[in-house]
């Protein structure tokens, strides 16, 4: 069985493109929310490995659900993704807790390489 | 966008970074347009915020965003609901990319909104259109980036916002 990734991101391609960018990985999405509310709501249950986190959703952005999600489960290990690449963003994602940043467009390498080191940290 | 980029150089980001991520990830490769989308289009569109006060918006032949949608979530078989989530989802990695470029050109950090979908063209009230970038695919589909700021009660820079990429470079 593969490691469970938890995707949230308010678009469904989103979550289309990592099951078919995460195929015969090691990886496998187990769940998957589409705001930042529901994604609290179902860490527990999800019990995911890794978490990737979109910034900008409608309601909470990712950046805030990241930092109430690691508030309640500091075990959680949380990869931001999103077109936003600024340095200010890589570094207020870093300070909250997050474990890495995937810039969209994804590549399958840099996705991989990115949960792997998420998982090899200390949480 | 109010950014202290000359529109010049403006267009040249929107331009360059258009081409770089429609080529990097959906693997259509734009080239110059000289036409206008026909009668079946829609449009996926932008507000900035934060340091940019600006629209964007992209109208396109619905083909050539079924094309797009193909590409992206590699299946043959789409439904009008793919078209509308692809397309958005799109246009944010765009204009994600573009806010990034405009970053470490200016150092003003800017947000936007949630992409919004429709069929047909859009224009936001009190907008009006700055310059239009214009673009085909391999298969003749047409497409044009909208760049779109307040109305001040000044004329636009240009009077012909129907120019091709090529000639504002000039």
């Amino acid at each position: 069985m593969g490691k469970r990734v938890m995707v949230v991101d308010d678009s469904r391609i989103q979550e289309i493109q990592m099951r078919k960018l995460l195929e015969d990985s090691d990886y496998e999405v187990v769940a998957y929310f589409r705001s930042g509310e529901d994604a609290i709501a179902g860490y527990g249950q999800a019990d995911p490995d890794v978490v990737t986190m979109d910034i900008i959703m409608p309601g909470m952005d990712g950046l805030e659900t990241a930092r109430a999600l690691l508030e309640e489960h500091p075990e959680a290990r949380i990869v931001m993704v999103s077109s936003l690449a600024y340095e200010d963003t890589y570094e207020e994602a870093k300070t909250l807790g997050a474990k890495g940043f995937v810039d969209k467009p994804f590549e399958r390498e840099r996705l991989l390489h990115a949960l792997d080191e998420a998982l090899a940290s200390e949480a | 966008m109010n950014t202290a980029l000359p529109k010049d150089q403006l267009q040249e980001v929107l331009d360059r970074i258009t081409r770089e991520v429609t080529r990097e990830s959906v693997g259509i490769q734009l080239a110059q347009g000289e036409s206008s989308p026909g009668e079946d289009l829609c449009t996926v569109h932008i507000g900035f915020s934060q340091g940019f006060h600006s629209t964007l918006s992209l109208r396109a032949d619905t083909a050539m965003l079924t094309r797009l949608t193909q590409s992206f979530i590699q299946e043959e078989n789409v439904i009008p609901q793919d078209v509308e989530d692809v397309a958005k989802e799109y246009f944010n990695v765009l204009c994600g990319q573009i806010s990034s470029a405009l970053f470490q050109a200016t150092k003003i950090a800017s947000r936007f909104t949630v992409p919004a979908f429709q069929q047909g063209s859009f224009s936001p009230e009190d907008y009006q259109e700055q310059f239009v970038l214009s673009y085909a695919d391999e298969n003749n589909g047409s497409a044009q980036l909208v760049h779109f700021v307040p109305v001040t009660g000044e004329q636009p820079e240009t009077g012909d916002t129907t120019q091709t990429n090529e000639e504002k470079r000039r």
